[in-house]
């Protein structure tokens, strides 16, 4: 945060009401935090919990198994009866190879959709936003015939390929980024002669590196949550994805919760992972595309 | 990661070219994987080249996934069917008919009173087109505690509804304000909540050709009831009130001193209350139409694909499946084994566990039984994501005091109709 | 700009292989099976327009289209004013702001099994921390029954979506945020322009191509919801509160009906669509963007 303005004199002035301010807009931000937090620590408790803990009125939020001789009892069954660290992995490959690939085909439809023009193009352009409207719950069967019929079933191609070539909201999210690039740079490195490839590179993909960040962070947490595809295609135990071996705990009847929040916990840590360090780079990417 | 891809699917071409000694086995038990596949060891030892490829999703996954095969062709050879789906399942030519291999079955080792939703048609003669693996049933569980404060009676075999009804006022305690802190029962919308007092008054709330929905005098005079004690008698709180909690709590957390659900909340019971309680299970009060016990209980069951190439070996996975092989502590609580066996050692082995009368369920499982289930069950009743509306949403207005239950009824049948003449065009 | 005509067809070959094969097959396959009467496992059967007129004919169908349109007035404005609110505050130097750019993402990754049970605890009618405020408090006499009653239960469930996506606009907001080119903004204030002029006049208007995009993105996610629903209040009370991606996940996956399933889905569709199209139509109106200055 190193791009903010410098106090303007008319806020020194303000003394008494600036600092007023900044006093409510802790107060709303902390609340608002707390409001946000809960959800996490309750399930931050419960995986330190034993079953019998669980549901009572007034709840308990003791993280009992802390005090315990295995306070991690909840983790290591989870990874000793259910092999969630090979979930876990799994899920990161999948999620990464998608979210990476879908920088690489969004960018690049996404600058041609905001910079080019050619034929067919607002045709394309409504069609991809036009999919985004088309809810998963009706296309998911002719998708799963199509993937039966490919003979993708039980692998990862079905959770990856369309994923990583056809992202609606990334290619959508870039052209409005790519559209908001001064036109003069563009017209600039075109008299200069630099290929349409290096102008996409050198040029568009630096500036659009918040959005391009953020489209990351997205598109990976979007694959990571994916349950109903990895459901219809997933059978091996070894390629089960973290949702999929979350769900598993879930019974006809009743439900392990503790186990569950537990393995809830451990699935979210790698988009907080990712959350974190990207966020770095969406703060420092203007000061660093060096656009002024 | 990419080999280990292609390795699997190479594999699984593998194992498909040797299918003829290969099962696929799919179940919506995942929280039962180990055993499972330790049953699955002893089965493939005795039966030598058996392979039997397992996979397990719970029900909220297992039925998308198992329709999304179903329209591929892919449907495994043995998997877990509900009483709720099985007419659609049966009627729609995707279960094989199992009647031609039963021939050598003893019955009398089994809980044969919940074989009727099994069989098409259903009753004593139809052919048998799945095999229960357990079964379940509402009861009524009751805060034995709560009664001992109030100075109240246990239930008893002979309760009748107005015993059940002076229970409940007694056990419905009031603060200083006025305000409840105990009601004396629990109930809404639920087909577990509703139907076993209905068919305990000998009501039917669908025609004898289980078509249409029709209400009777005796299931409206159950309904009633039931309503009565929500809006008149003030001795149950309206669902309303509840929202919020988990309505499987209400009763655990002592909320209410008597409930009405199925069996297998025997687990969660156990789970919650602890020891914080005494509390049992018994008969559901018999109303003053009906001169005998109906029950309402229904099984999980195994079916075989109809296409299924192995249907032989799948015949004898099943049996072994279902039969005394499987340990008694792989069921839940409450959920009724059906061999019978297995139910005695489970009792056996529950002897020093709340309830001390689970052996009820013994009685409940020589009961003649009464179902609602037919095709489109879930759409008419109200039930799963779908619990808001149907007849469940309709009863909860009128346990909400915001419809006369004479409206709901109609409002309930005249939606349901037009639901199974989707699927029974003539009545 | 000048490129050869091949050249954008390059950039997009990718992504339009994609759409058509993943993404255009299974829709109009699914726009085909909106004729017919299909239960999935078995092969359906042409009923030509029977969906739609059984679509249009139902009371129900006219209520949930209705909660949909309440619910989106409720979450659209909701969770973009949270979002860009959050946005403008943690862009800023405050001492802890980077942790609290954590914080208020949480909701969005957080399992939504937890969020449910503890917005349950916020919601209970009777041991409710809502109501526990409003009358300990507030003095009110009795508090509402915010899952359980058809008044409040749709308003409830906004809340709670509002609440759980504002990280995620908070996250577009702030990507918005960063692109802007500060320039203005510094000059602007050394004028002696005041803070609301700043935003109003210079930050609003540069932002605008984000937050037409995150208006989008917000009318489809509204259309979108269920996990949340399904949690709380299982689009009860009577489908007080079951919108139409509700709708469409219980007749596609609980009933089994995905002809009618595809039939709702292409008329939210439409509607949703429309509202689109006119969002994309006023674009030219308040959406700021740089214009080639020859082409």
């Amino acid at each position: 945060m190193t791009s903010r303005a410098p106090r303007s004199p008319s806020t020194a002035r303000k003394g008494g009401w600036a600092r007023l301010s900044t006093v409510v807009v802790y107060a709303f931000l902390a609340g608002f935090a707390v409001l946000t937090l809960f959800p996490f620590l309750w399930m931050v408790l419960t995986s330190f919990q034993t079953p019998g803990d669980t549901f009572r009125i007034p709840p308990s939020l003791t993280p009992s198994l802390l005090f315990s001789a295995h306070p991690f009892a909840n983790f290591a069954e989870l990874f000793q009866r259910f092999s969630f660290g090979r979930y876990l992995l799994n899920s990161v490959f999948v999620s990464t190879v998608a979210a990476a690939g879908q920088l690489v085909t969004c960018s690049l439809a996404g600058f041609a959709f905001a910079r080019m023009r050619f034929p067919g193009r607002g045709l394309l352009f409504g069609a991809l936003v036009f999919t985004m409207f088309v809810p998963t719950e009706v296309t998911i069967i002719p998708e799963f015939l199509l993937m039966a019929k490919l003979n993708w079933l039980d692998t990862y191609l079905p959770l990856i390929v369309p994923s990583l070539m056809v992202g609606a909201f990334g290619t959508f999210l870039l052209t409005e980024t790519f559209r908001s690039v001064p036109y003069g740079l563009e017209e600039a490195a075109t008299i200069d002669g630099a290929s349409p490839l290096r102008i996409y590179w050198h040029l568009f993909m630096p500036v659009a590196r918040p959005a391009l960040v953020s489209l990351f962070v997205i598109a990976f947490i979007d694959n990571w949550n994916e349950l109903l595809r990895a459901v219809l295609y997933i059978s091996s135990n070894d390629l089960k994805t973290a949702p999929l071996g979350l769900v598993s705990l879930q019974g006809q009847y009743q439900s392990e919760w503790t186990l569950l929040m537990a393995g809830s916990l451990l699935s979210i840590l790698p988009m907080i992972v990712v959350y974190l360090l990207a966020q770095k780079y969406i703060v420092q990417g203007f000061v660093t595309s060096g656009i002024k | 990661m990419k080999s280990r891809f292609l390795i699997a699917s190479i594999t699984l071409a593998l194992l498909g070219l040797a299918s003829a000694q290969t099962l696929r086995y799919f179940s919506w038990e995942p929280n039962i994987t180990e055993q499972t596949n330790a049953l699955i060891k002893q089965f493939e030892a005795a039966h030598p080249g058996v392979k039997v490829q397992f996979e397990a999703d719970p029900p909220n996954q297992y039925w998308p996934k198992m329709s999304a095969l179903a329209a591929a062709h892919k449907l495994p050879d043995v998997f877990y069917m509900s009483s709720g789906y099985i007419d659609e399942w049966q009627t729609n030519g995707l279960l094989a008919d199992l009647q031609p291999f039963t021939k050598n079955v003893d019955w009398s080792q089994y809980f044969t009173g919940v074989l009727s939703t099994a069989r098409f048609p259903h009753g004593a003669n139809g052919d048998l087109y799945a095999v229960p693996i357990d079964w379940v049933g509402p009861v009524l569980y009751y805060n034995k505690t709560a009664f001992d404060k109030a100075g109240v009676a246990y239930p008893s075999a002979n309760w009748t509804w107005n015993d059940f009804l002076d229970a409940a006022k007694k056990l419905t305690v009031r603060d200083a304000n006025g305000k409840v802190t105990q009601w004396g029962f629990w109930a809404y919308g639920r087909y577990a909540h509703i139907e076993p007092w209905v068919f305990q008054n000998d009501g039917h709330i669908l025609n004898a050709a289980r078509t249409r929905i029709q209400v009777d005098a005796n299931a409206t005079a159950a309904l009633k009831f039931l309503a009565d004690l929500v809006n008149v008698d003030k001795v149950a709180p309206a669902p309303k009130l509840m929202s919020g909690v988990n309505q499987q709590d209400v009763f655990p957390q002592g909320l209410a001193a008597m409930w009405v659900d199925g069996s297998w909340n025997i687990a969660n019971n156990r789970k919650i209350i602890g020891d914080k309680f005494q509390w049992d299970i018994a008969m559901v009060p018999r109303g003053p139409a009906a001169t005998s016990d109906t029950a309402y209980t229904w099984p999980d069951m195994m079916a075989v694909s109809a296409n299924s190439k192995n249907k032989e070996l799948a015949w004898e996975f099943v049996q072994f499946m279902t039969g005394t092989a499987r340990p008694a502590d792989t069921y839940l609580a409450g959920t009724v084994p059906f061999a019978k066996a297995t139910e005695e050692a489970v009792l056996k082995s529950d002897a020093s566990n709340q309830p001390a009368h689970e052996s009820l369920m013994l009685e409940l499982g020589k009961l003649p039984s009464r179902t609602t289930f037919t095709p489109k069950w879930s759409e008419w009743r109200g039930y799963s994501a779908a619990g808001g509306g149907g007849m469940n949403g309709e009863l909860d207005k009128v346990f909400n005091g915001q419809e006369s239950l004479a409206d709901a009824i109609a409002a309930f049948t005249s939606y349901g109709n037009q639901v199974l003449a989707r699927v029974y065009p003539n009545p | 700009m000048r490129y050869r005509r091949i050249t954008p067809y390059l950039f997009i070959g990718p992504m339009i292989v994609g759409l058509l094969v993943f993404r255009l097959i299974p829709i109009v396959a699914s726009l085909a099976a909106s004729f017919t009467r299909w239960n999935v496992f078995t092969a359906p059967t042409w009923v030509g327009l029977a969906n739609y007129r059984a679509m249009l004919g139902s009371p129900d169908f006219w209520q949930i289209l209705r909660n949909t349109g309440v619910f989106a007035l409720l979450y659209v404005p909701g969770t973009m004013g949270l979002g860009l609110a959050l946005a403008l505050l943690v862009n800023r130097e405050l001492r802890g702001v980077t942790a609290l750019r954590g914080v208020f993402f949480m909701p969005y990754i957080t399992s939504v099994v937890a969020v449910a049970i503890v917005w349950r605890w916020i919601f209970a009618t009777q041991y409710g921390v809502l109501n526990y405020l409003l009358t300990r408090v507030f003095g009110m006499a009795q508090g509402p029954s915010w899952l359980g009653d058809a008044h409040y239960a749709l308003l409830a469930l906004a809340i709670v979506y509002v609440w759980q996506s504002s990280g995620f606009q908070m996250l577009l907001f702030l990507a918005g945020l960063q692109n802007l080119d500060l320039s203005l903004e510094e000059a602007a204030r050394c004028d002696g322009a005041t803070r609301w002029q700043v935003f109003r006049h210079i930050t609003l208007p540069l932002l605008s191509p984000m937050t037409f995009f995150i208006l989008i993105v917000s009318l489809i996610n509204s259309s979108k919801t269920f996990q949340v629903t399904y949690a709380l209040t299982g689009g009860g009370p009577q489908n007080a509160s079951t919108t139409l991606a509700y709708a469409i996940y219980q007749n596609a996956f609980v009933f089994f009906r995905m002809g009618y399933a595809s039939a709702l889905a292409y008329a939210l569709l439409v509607v949703v669509g429309a509202i689109t199209l006119a969002n994309f139509g006023l674009r030219r109106r308040w959406v700021y963007h740089d214009e080639p200055r020859a082409s």
